[in-house]
């Protein structure tokens, strides 16, 4: 096996070929069509993608996210009315409450996979986005900036945080009445805006744009 | 290199390894992070089912407590009742939310047992060299990296209801020990499922 020790190894020559990430086999690059991908022989696991105007779709997609997030976080979540007492909250005040009534670990859990984790990837993505668009100065903190909201999707729970609000909303409605805010057609929304952002957002273009040249 | 397409060869054949996160290949020899994007580039990741065995066996010991103990208590001025799991189902089939408890139970338990057994399985099946079809393990693979974040979705229920039905002596609900433990389950399974190395479950193939 040829050591890296002496002559510095030519990158260049392995850019024809690509491993296919599910199973490492190896395929000669293609040049695709704008919305084509190419899928592994083998396993079927995506292999190249080129997706059309990636760069501004996934940016606006990310802006969109980000104002949601802020929606979500400040309006009312929900109210609750019962025998005359009623109660309205936010997104903040539900974690506040678990975390000031000794329920810290779950008030943390629900902050980190609603709020922290799905905020972090977007500012990563909506920083690198960014620079990219207006023809900055390509950093090296955009690439591990790219990797690290590329490895955050699937700790962004916001998806399934809606299915657990309308099961609370079922499993209490015989104990007292729930009603929707504005909040939750924002996070709603918000859980469109992901899946389009995960649709738009082509990967290989973005780090063809933000990867060191040799 | 011969890379005419018959016999098909992996990265790991022609002494070559790809960075999993932007593509690029490098010599496997080389310790260098990806040139391209920075990452740490292996070959297939170091102690892959090892790690994925012990995320696994701290998930299905979550899981115990998980199931025994309450999940949610709710306090009321006609009494206090706790749940579990799977009290928690059958209470809501008993109040003819047939389509919620299903949900629930899909959630709560197939999900968990399917994950456990199918990542058991591949586990196993590496570990042992078993004769198993490549393309069947990878499908199962790629399902249970899909569908394990879905476990989640009592911890947000009980999380929703706990925070919001603070209403003193009329009625309030409190978590029960159950819960953090089904969240740590779910947690390190989806460890466990993310640390298991795909490329390995093709690689009896390619070693023939």
């Amino acid at each position: 096996m040829t050591t890296e020790s002496g002559n510095p190894d030519t990158l260049d020559s392995f850019d024809e070929l690509i491993a296919c990430p599910g199973c490492d086999l190896l395929h000669h690059r293609q040049s695709l069509q704008l919305g084509e991908l190419a899928r592994c022989e083998r396993c079927n696991d995506i292999v190249q993608t080129r997706k059309e105007s990636t760069v501004d779709r996934s940016l606006a997609a990310v802006l969109a996210g980000i104002i949601l997030m802020l929606l979500s976080l400040s309006l009312p979540f929900l109210s609750l009315s019962r025998a005359g007492v009623s109660s309205e909250i936010s997104v903040l005040d539900a974690v506040s409450a678990l975390w000031l009534s000794d329920m810290r670990w779950l008030g943390f859990v629900t902050l980190a996979f609603i709020v922290m984790l799905p905020l972090a990837r977007l500012a990563l993505l909506g920083w690198v986005l960014w620079r990219i668009r207006f023809d900055r100065k390509i950093r090296s903190g955009m690439r591990t900036a790219f990797r690290w909201a590329i490895r955050l999707e699937p700790w962004a729970m916001a998806d399934i945080f809606m299915v657990g609000v309308v099961v609370s909303l079922v499993k209490i409605s015989t104990l007292a009445n729930l009603h929707v805010g504005l909040a939750f057609w924002s996070l709603l929304a918000l859980v469109a805006v992901s899946v389009y952002l995960n649709l738009a957002l082509c990967k290989d273009t973005v780090w063809a744009c933000i990867i060191r040249r040799p | 290199m011969g890379m005419h397409h018959s016999p098909p060869l992996t990265a790991r054949q022609v002494g070559l390894k790809a960075c999993t996160s932007c593509g690029s290949l490098q010599r496997i020899g080389s310790t260098a992070p990806c040139r391209r994007c920075g990452a740490k580039v292996s070959s297939r990741r170091e102690k892959s089912v090892q790690r994925a065995a012990a995320f696994l066996l701290v998930g299905i010991m979550a899981y115990i407590p998980a199931n025994l103990y309450p999940v949610m208590l709710t306090k009321a001025f006609t009494g206090n009742t706790s749940d579990t799991i799977i009290s928690g189902v059958f209470v809501l089939i008993d109040s003819g939310s047939y389509v919620v408890a299903l949900i629930i139970f899909v959630a709560s338990v197939c999900i968990p047992v399917i994950k456990f057994v199918i990542i058991a399985g591949l586990a196993l099946s590496l570990h042992f060299d078993w004769e198993m079809s490549s393309r069947t393990r990878s499908r199962l693979h790629v399902l249970t990296e899909f569908i394990g974040r879905w476990s989640m979705i009592d911890v947000f229920v009980v999380a929703v209801l706990a925070a919001l039905i603070q209403l003193g002596a009329i009625l309030s609900i409190v978590p029960g020990v159950g819960i953090n433990a089904f969240a740590l389950s779910v947690v390190f399974t989806m460890l466990s499922a993310s640390s298991l190395d795909p490329r390995l479950l093709w690689d009896h193939i390619a070693d023939d």
